[in-house]
């Protein structure tokens, strides 16, 4: 099975937000800014008019990063956090009992509870939507009109992300508290 | 409490309630809005994708914006659940923005206007009866008939006008047999003078090719938020060090501005200024292409002798536009040296300052220097596949007279041919054409008007007086799909099928990689909603005839024409309006395709056609594909050749100075920028995530910016006590609106900014109705001087917290 991970090529982003709309629509995702999967962030500029800093002012587009060792699976007191068989963190809605450990433990906020369900819930990279139907793209990769993400098999060594992170310098967010991210942003 | 309404569920709703038909509305409530309590969104309106039975898949055009970007519709057990981009579409390759994600919240607004309707309130208060089609076809041609009676078949006496759109021709098509000489349309308060700035430089208004461009200048246009396929998915994957030097130009620092490798911020207006400058310095430092120009430009020596002389120096420049002399230097030295792969980005914008018509002139003769005009990397023509065209009507009325115009009396060679503007384009002046009717300066009188797809409420400044000229109208019939504030002042309100419920007529878009793109019926249309092309072949077929009698009545031509008593024989032949709308859309696609093989049947099935597009289409990674190979790519049509009459780069048009207008751009001081004490600049423009007013009330996109917030530079703002979400009143001499405050360091302390599309006063609008600030309540109608276009950065307002 495959091991999924996606590469982001971030300095694409101009943070048009086409990727959180593709998201709501095809995962049905409540409305509300508080209730997303996925989102760009941004750094207020710093500086005055004229004199601003260009570089101060980027746009960092995130979702959860799916780690290999995931801080909401181990703290999940009802085994509703797991990992499927492509590798992807996932919220079993019938096990969460709302008790919002994972949402704590999480260091990147990728989680928010959905109201209808009252559990939380998180980005899937679409795999009960597109890859459950045999789609090899998230909705936000395929979307993107600057083509931020590439999606991939990381254990396959001849994947497109394979080829990327083997030959583009890249890092990952909050590398150092070893939750292993399969999000990588490519410098 | 918020009532949660998944699309499935509404849409149940919505089909029970047209089967109940009208009994469960009354007659003065049509809109769906007022059935709400709430004006919050329903938190549960996206759904779910592969959770149906049959699923479909149809691919069909975006409408959100004018881009026509290529989509494929999911559509499952008849519900439309997601818009996916189609990757063969060269256009657009494989993106949709989040407007187009959001095309579903069109098609399933629950605000859509869903019925034929007759005004039963006052003009602008929104009340409707809902009435069949027949009857309000049958109110428009007594109307109608009973106007062209009481003027003597003067045509003209109704004014026609249309927004953008794949169906604008169709509509056009019923101006043309109705035989008016009164068409506007959003030329005049668009792209006006920058089409026609390049046109009469370089003889078309050109593409860029962003994709092998190594150096690009972008003044006034900001492709990271006013999105344009394929420049705005070709320019960012390469700044920032990565193969194309992006040079951003803009009094505001936009999303454009952070994604660049250098940000100019320059004095609004001034953009001639700085284009001069740079042709000072390649001019004198003899930087440009001297073969190019040589073979290909007219008036060279002259317009050299017009820079130098005048000294359009960068230090001249600097003072005018703010940015420092040196960088101007270097930026035309880098141009020069990466030419023909440098691109002085043209844009496409409304006019922002009087002098825009000059600007353009100025931009394309500064990209001609460095040889860049139809080459790979610097603009292009591009190549097209020709469609053939269908029939249309025009017959002649004698008595219909010219458009509505008024030409300077005692009018001297060298000035201007018209009290408000020195040429008359195909579209003429919106706001020139709505004054003088205002003014009563109309060779004759105007009584009514059909409006298709177009919201002169909100798209044109100064929205009190369009208001006075909507009322003043005897008739005013609109075509739309949503109850937008020109609706509200609707005598006869005809409801149009959205996009995902029509096929439209096929397009061809030319490029450097050319290709037929269609747009098809993704689902059938919701209530009584049709396209227009059937609802001009409905009203056609009662009011072609009436019509036809009042020419007979006052038209001595048509009286000696039927005289023979053949009249039934020559009606049908000259006169009758319903042939042009006979057939379906679906077989004029057809008929205008047909001589490519298998061109209509791709159309179906990939929405795309092009010539060995079977064999050229390949996937090349999980993001790109190849349209066409390199080697068939059409950089260049001519060889660099401009596409002028001339077949010459035209730097000195004397024909225009004989119109009052400068044979070659000039700078003069009253282009100068200031603002009087305690008063800033107003600014408007576009937004990645809102098309103007056009998707003001999709819940999806007002779910990622609920308002617009007004750009006020944060030292100002501390001074006067405005803090971020503090409510301001924005005053004009035009008028006021009020909106919240974004303390930013993004703008000039003496200008503000807001997004365009905000404000509306339609009560039918749940979601955008008074939702932030309306610009044009507040720009004034200040009149470009060549075609009357309307310029937007002209205003000076006031700002007071309220």
């Amino acid at each position: 099975m495959a091991r999924y991970g996606m590469a982001l090529d971030y300095k694409n982003c101009i943070n048009c937000k086409a990727c959180e709309v593709a998201c709501k629509e095809e995962n049905g995702v409540l409305m509300g800014a508080d209730k997303h999967r996925i989102w760009v962030g941004v750094n207020e500029i710093s500086g005055e008019y004229p004199l601003l800093d260009i570089v101060s002012h980027s746009f960092q587009p995130s979702q959860c990063q799916h780690c290999d060792e995931a801080p909401c699976q181990m703290v999940c007191p009802t085994n509703a956090t797991y990992y499927d068989e492509f590798h992807v963190v996932r919220v079993d809605s019938d096990k969460c009992i709302l008790c919002s450990y994972c949402m704590n433990a999480c260091p990147y906020d990728a989680r928010y509870v959905d109201d209808r369900t009252m559990t939380v819930d998180k980005c899937t990279f679409c795999s009960d939507t597109r890859l459950a139907r045999g789609e090899t793209t998230t909705a936000c990769q395929n979307t993107c009109p600057t083509k931020v993400r590439t999606f991939g098999d990381l254990d396959d060594p001849e994947s497109e992300i394979s080829e990327l992170l083997r030959t583009r310098e890249h890092f990952s967010l909050k590398a150092n508290l070893g939750t292993k991210p399969k999000l990588f942003y490519l410098t | 409490m918020q009532i949660e309404v998944s699309r499935r569920k509404f849409l149940q709703g919505t089909v029970a309630m047209s089967v109940a038909g009208g009994s469960a509305l009354s007659v003065t409530n049509l809109f769906a809005s007022h059935e709400h309590e709430s004006h919050a969104i329903a938190k549960s309106i996206t759904t779910k994708t592969g959770e149906a039975k049959e699923v479909k898949h149809i691919p069909t055009l975006c409408e959100m914006c004018v881009n026509k970007c290529a989509a494929i519709a999911r559509v499952e057990d008849g519900i439309v659940t997601k818009l996916d981009p189609n990757p063969m579409f060269p256009k657009s390759r494989n993106m949709l923005c989040p407007r187009g994600n959001a095309g579903i919240q069109a098609l399933y607004d629950p605000d859509r206007l869903k019925y034929p309707m007759i005004r039963t309130g006052e003009k602008g208060e929104g009340k409707f009866k809902r009435v069949t089609w027949d009857e309000a076809f049958k109110y428009i041609t007594e109307k109608t008939t009973k106007i062209l009676d009481e003027e003597q078949d003067n045509r003209s006496s109704f004014l026609f006008c249309a927004g953008e759109g794949m169906a604008e021709h169709t509509f056009k098509t019923f101006y043309q047999a109705f035989g008016s000489s009164n068409w506007l349309n959003h030329a005049s308060i668009c792209l006006q003078t920058v089409a026609s700035g390049y046109g009469v430089t370089i003889g078309a208004y050109p593409q860029a090719d962003l994709e092998n461009a190594e150096y690009i200048i972008m003044a006034g246009a900001n492709r990271a938020e006013a999105i344009v396929t394929p420049d705005t998915m070709d320019a960012f994957k390469r700044t920032k060090g990565r193969g194309a030097k992006l040079i951003c130009v803009d009094p505001r620092f936009t999303n454009t501005a952070a994604k660049s490798d250098k940000w100019l911020a320059i004095k609004p207006g001034t953009d001639l200024a700085f284009v001069l400058a740079l042709t000072y310095v390649v001019l004198t430092e003899e930087l440009y292409d001297k073969a190019y120009v040589e073979k290909y430009f007219a008036g060279f020596e002259a317009y050299k002798k017009h820079v130098v002389t005048n000294s359009y120096t960068p230090l001249w420049a600097s003072e005018i536009t703010g940015i420092k002399a040196k960088d101007i230097t270097t930026i035309a030295r880098e141009f020069m040296a990466h030419a023909p792969k440098a691109v002085y980005y043209p844009g496409r914008r409304s006019t922002f300052a009087q002098n825009d018509f000059q600007l353009r002139r100025a931009m394309a003769i500064f990209q001609g220097l460095g040889g860049g005009i139809d080459t790979k990397g610097g603009l292009i023509f591009g190549d097209k596949i020709s469609l053939k065209g269908h029939e249309s009507l025009i017959p002649m009325y004698d008595k219909a007279k010219s458009r509505a115009v008024t030409k300077k009396a005692n009018h001297k060679e060298g000035e201007a041919g018209y009290d408000d503007c020195a040429v008359i384009s195909g579209g003429g002046s919106w706001l020139g054409w709505r004054n003088r009717f205002l003014e009563g300066k109309m060779p004759y009188k105007v009584r009514g008007m059909f409006c298709y797809k177009h919201n002169p409420m909100m798209n044109m400044p100064n929205t009190a007086k369009t208001a006075k000229m909507l009322k003043a109208m005897e008739l005013v019939v609109c075509i739309d799909t949503m109850p937008s504030d020109t609706v509200m002042y609707a005598d006869v309100v005809l409801p149009e099928c959205t996009y995902l419920e029509r096929t439209d007529p096929v397009k061809t878009f030319g490029g450097v990689e050319p290709s037929i793109a269609q747009r098809n019926r993704v689902v059938d249309p919701l209530f009584e909603t049709k396209p227009v092309n059937e609802i001009l072949r409905g009203l056609t077929a009662q009011l072609s005839r009436p019509l036809f009698d009042i020419t007979k009545k006052y038209d001595e031509e048509v009286q000696d024409s039927i005289a023979d008593g053949n009249e039934e024989e020559f009606y049908k032949e000259e006169y009758d309006m319903t042939k042009i709308y006979a057939y379906d859309q679906e077989e004029l696609n057809e008929h205008a395709v047909h001589k490519y093989h298998g061109a209509a049947e791709a159309l179906e099935k990939h929405g795309v056609f092009y010539p060995k597009m079977d064999l050229y289409f390949k996937q090349l990674s999980v993001n790109e594909h190849q349209y066409y190979p390199e080697k068939e790519k059409s950089y260049s049509v001519g060889g660099g050749k401009p596409k002028t009459p001339s077949g010459k780069l035209e730097c000195n048009l004397a024909n225009l100075a004989s119109k009052g207008i400068d044979p070659m751009p000039t700078w003069k001081d009253e282009f100068n920028f200031s603002v009087p004490q305690g008063k800033f600049r107003l600014l408007t423009g576009r937004h990645a995530q809102f098309t103007q007013s056009g998707t003001s009330n999709n819940a999806v996109l007002r779910d990622l910016m609920p308002e617009n917030y007004i750009w006020i530079n944060k030292r100002e703002a501390k001074k006067q006590g405005i803090e971020f979400g503090d409510k301001v009143e924005v005053s004009s001499r035009t008028g006021s609106t009020i909106i919240r405050a974004y303390p930013t360091e993004k703008i000039a302390p003496d200008q503000v900014f807001f997004v365009h599309g905000f404000g509306e006063e339609s009560s039918a609008l749940t979601w955008a109705f008074k939702n932030g600030g309306n610009d044009n309540a507040v720009i004034e109608d200040v009149l470009e001087p060549v075609y009357g276009a309307a310029a937007m950065h002209e205003t000076n307002v006031e700002i007071r917290k309220v």
